[in-house]
């Protein structure tokens, strides 16, 4: 009886294995990309359901690229800086000559230099928005907020949080400092130890999305540095007075971009979900997705988008912001993972 | 003494529950955010999720995975308990060793070991690779637990069974099973609720179908909401309804 | 064949499925991950071995280091806290309350298990924040002026994990307190003792075997926990698994995981040789 109830329980057991379902698309992504509102028009028009797996930073992307089997993955969603990275390593294929126009773009955004490599496209940006300061203005002085030398007055001493993900807030300790971030090498990295230790004294906590929207909500902090609309937006409804701003010395742009994975089985319905998210409709639905909102890369959005949410987005602002803020820094294997050591350092002081 | 008795019991209990009932009210916040001040009652929330379709998969996938990696677990260490009760073998000591040592392994590395090895071999990251890691943090329990269970009396009745001509089977099915069914069940409830509950290895050896902690933290990952209460209050009230219904049940019975 | 022989043959085929299982889903994927800890991540690809550099880094590396520190000062502090709230509890139940109602207060002791793990440790987050009920209540009744931050720091982690544990030891501690004999605690009273002299040298000595147990579980399963300081400490500090998942989820570095997970587990070892005179595994 007991080898019955085995044999029962081992058949049940394979029978969790998912059975191959006719249409499947198998998508590697970040959070704003899992909202129902986003594929569920995409599934219904093409008839398929599209798996999604979200991870995080790209160095985690790749290596469940690198462990998977070729056809696990079809498209992919990456730091637009990073996208050569992921080609020189063998995981994006080229997306086919006219594909997705990007007429419409802002032209900022469009990265081609970042998207392409050998003047072939692999990826193509789809939103975009800023790392810099996120505060509440009831509580802080708007006008310390022009500066991201505040953050080092003392003024703000246990308000700060500091939003978790090395690039952007190593990029902006980097402004402060007056290092642009296409010029934060190794060398220039070390100046930025004694700055951001400073910054991690006077911080309550290093936290994730979601720590860092409740910090700001409740009140807990009233800065949060790394941190933007995409932070804000959610909340604006319920605490008018969070606010974001860039500072005289700059943002952080950060860029999304999404791109179909070598060695997919399915590159036609690939290039129909790169076509749906970067179409007015995908756009102003991805742009206001449920888990963080964003600009769209597309500008033709706009007519898809509420005039509301076009003004909590800063739709208007844009040309304005775009001017000030530099992309993300691009480290090679030594800087990134000497900026991840530094990194996990501050945390760990 | 009795007073104090009383005072600690209170005390201790309102730490106990009191996350759990600040979970409950705040499922029913009228607002974005789940903190204070609450703002009215509403049961929008308990609606998304009810409508959330990941949401409803990872629960199923949850219960799937717990119910027959717990049945694998107790099955195995109920096997591996009678046989080593039921005769003095070589290397018996060391066999029990093994048997009991990932219960000495913290969950994460039995995850990423399993994960490694899997991606080695080619294996990928779904509900089976999740379950088999569950028997394997179970396992050790539900050993130690029966082994525990079957002391001297026991195997002196597993002993005249034998001797009165019972096949092994049988002397497990008719006298081993039903002596240590209060152990079995145990062992099975615990296990259900470590894999029911466990986040790691589901965590790191799943991919599209996940179990329901490993979407709440998705959930929880991308914004704070008072959703990921409703779903920790409704899977909390039909936990404890199952747990009570049992308890006037199969427990009251076995208790007589 | 004897029939010691006979015997024999059954037991170990009784045995075999166990043991199978634990060889292929245990033994190997571990010889794997110590293999795996032994390359080292060069640039962006793993350089196969054998050598010790991710070892020699842990331990000339302040922040690896540190790392091993947290961990064992975060769990050695919640395995002593909650066996000290748990054992008066499993006391208190099990000798106190009428027996009728014993169940019922055990059930309620253990009630939060039933709501999901990663669920719990949200809660407490939105317990011990600072507009959180706890420091409402405090402020509200005047006990403090304001309020203070508990919420991303070590002690929400230690809070988080005690009201976990508790349960745990409550339960553990329960089952071996009620299987204890009345007849000691008489007899002991007939000589003479008192009712605490009772519970400290009769009683307590006699569930030490279910209190190393449980600590010792107490301890394997906090110091291996990623959830509950990650939700709840804030970054502040990193705890061992912490750093595991960065290695995993920031860098993709396979060996550096191995590697900082092979330390955990020795810690682990030497905390089971430490309490392996009281422990009896197998004799839960």
């Amino acid at each position: 009886m007991t080898f019955k109830r085995t044999c029962a329980a081992a058949a049940l057991l394979l029978g969790l294995v998912p059975a191959a379902q006719a249409e499947e698309l198998n998508a590697l992504i970040w959070c704003d990309h899992a909202d129902p509102k986003l594929l569920e028009p995409f599934e219904k028009a093409h008839d398929v359901r599209v798996n999604v797996k979200e991870y995080e930073g790209t160095a985690a992307g790749l290596t469940i690229l690198q462990q998977s089997q070729p056809g696990d993955w079809d498209v992919m969603v990456i730091d637009a800086v990073d996208v050569a990275r992921a080609v020189e390593q063998g995981y994006l294929a080229p997306l086919p000559d006219g594909a997705v126009s990007t007429a419409d773009y802002f032209p900022q955004v469009v990265l081609a230099d970042h998207n392409s490599v050998d003047g072939k496209t692999y990826a193509v940006t789809e939103k975009f928005g800023y790392n810099t300061l996120a505060y509440n203005k009831a509580k802080v002085d708007p006008k310390d907020m022009e500066s991201l030398a505040s953050l080092w007055s003392g003024k703000y001493d246990g308000r700060i949080a500091i939003y978790d993900y090395y690039l952007p807030v190593l990029g902006l300790v980097g402004l402060a400092e007056g290092i642009d971030t296409a010029n934060l090498d190794a060398a220039a990295l070390e100046k930025l130890r004694d700055p951001l230790m400073k910054l991690k004294a006077a911080s309550k906590q290093v936290s994730d999305v979601v720590a860092s929207q409740t910090a700001l909500a409740t009140g807990e902090v009233d800065v949060l540095i790394g941190g933007g609309e995409w932070l804000t937006a959610v909340l604006h409804s319920e605490n008018p007075d969070l606010d974001w701003t860039i500072p005289k010395e700059g943002g952080l742009l950060w860029a999304q971009s999404i791109g179909m994975v070598e060695g997919t089985q399915k590159p036609e319905l690939a290039i129909e979900f790169i076509k749906y998210i970067t179409s007015p409709e995908g756009q102003a639905r991805l742009a206001t997705s449920s888990c963080y909102w964003g600009m769209p890369a597309n500008m033709a959005a706009g007519d898809a988008l509420s005039e509301d949410e076009k003004s909590v987005l800063r739709w208007s602002d844009q040309t304005d912001y775009l001017a000030r803020a530099q992309l993300y820094p691009v480290p090679d294997a030594q800087t990134d993972a000497a900026m991840q050591d530094m990194w996990t350092d501050m945390l760990q002081n | 003494m009795r007073t104090l008795s009383w005072v600690y019991l209170g005390a201790i209990f309102t730490f106990i529950l009191l996350p759990v009932v600040v979970l409950v009210i705040f499922s029913f916040q009228d607002g974005r955010l789940p903190v204070p001040p609450f703002k009215g009652a509403t049961l929008k929330w308990y609606a998304k999720i009810l409508g959330d379709r990941d949401l409803m998969d990872a629960l199923v996938n949850s219960m799937m995975v717990a119910i027959l990696s717990s049945l694998v677990a107790v099955t195995l260490g109920f096997l591996a308990a009678s046989g080593l009760a039921r005769a003095a073998l070589p290397g018996s000591a060391l066999m029990r060793g093994l048997l009991i040592a990932p219960m000495t392994v913290s969950y994460l590395i039995i995850g990423l070991g399993l994960l490694q090895m899997f991606n080695q071999v080619g294996i990928r990251p779904s509900l089976l690779a999740t379950g088999i890691g569950h028997v394997v943090i179970n396992l050790p329990l539900c050993f130690a637990i029966l082994y525990a269970a079957i002391g001297e009396h026991q195997k002196s009745a597993l002993q005249a069974a034998r001797d009165l001509g019972a096949r092994e089977w049988q002397v497990l099915w008719h006298v081993a099973a039903p002596m240590l069914a209060p152990s079995l069940a145990a062992a099975f409830f615990l296990s259900f609720t470590f894999s029911w509950d466990e986040f790691i290895i589901a965590f790191l050896l799943t991919r599209f179908d996940v179990t329901l902690p490993v979407e709440i933290w998705s959930m929880l990952r991308s914004g704070l909401s008072p959703a990921t209460n409703a779903v920790g209050s409704l899977v909390f009230l039909v936990s404890v309804a199952v747990v009570v219904t049992l308890e006037l049940t199969l427990f009251r019975k076995g208790s007589k | 064949m004897s029939i010691e022989r006979i015997e024999k043959r059954q037991g170990a085929t009784l045995v075999a499925p166990a043991l199978l299982w634990t060889l292929i889903f245990f033994v190997l994927p571990f010889l794997a991950m110590a293999l795996m800890s032994l390359s080292h991540l060069e640039g962006r690809s793993v350089v196969s071995g054998p050598d010790l550099r991710n070892y020699a880094k842990i331990f000339t590396e302040a922040s690896l280091l540190k790392g091993i520190a947290v961990s064992l000062e975060i769990t050695v502090l919640v395995t002593v806290i909650s066996v000290a709230l748990a054992w008066p509890l499993a006391w208190i139940i099990a000798t106190r309350v009428p027996v009728r109602w014993r169940r019922l207060a055990l059930l309620l002791a253990v009630l939060p298990f039933w709501t999901s793990y990663v669920v719990r440790s949200y809660s407490w987050a939105l317990v011990l924040g600072e507009k959180g009920v706890v420091m409402n209540a405090l402020v509200g009744l005047g006990m403090l002026s304001e309020p203070v931050q508990i919420m991303a720091t070590r002690s929400a982690t230690v809070t988080g994990f005690v009201h976990f544990f508790v349960m745990l030891l409550t339960l553990t501690i329960y089952s071996n307190l009620v299987q204890l004999s009345p007849n000691y605690a008489r007899a002991a009273e007939d000589l003479g003792a008192s009712r605490w002299q009772v519970i400290r040298l009769v009683i307590l000595p006699l569930t030490l075997p279910g209190v190393v147990t449980g600590a010792f579980l107490t301890f394997v399963l906090c110091i291996g926990d990623y959830i509950t300081p990650q939700i709840l400490g804030g970054n502040n500090e990193l705890t061992l698994p912490q750093l595991i998942m960065l290695q995993l989820g920031r860098r993709g570095d396979y060996p550096m995981a191995s590697a900082l997970s092979l330390v955990l587990m020795l810690i682990v070892t030497l905390a089971y040789l430490a309490c392996a005179r009281w422990l009896k595994m197998e004799r839960v």
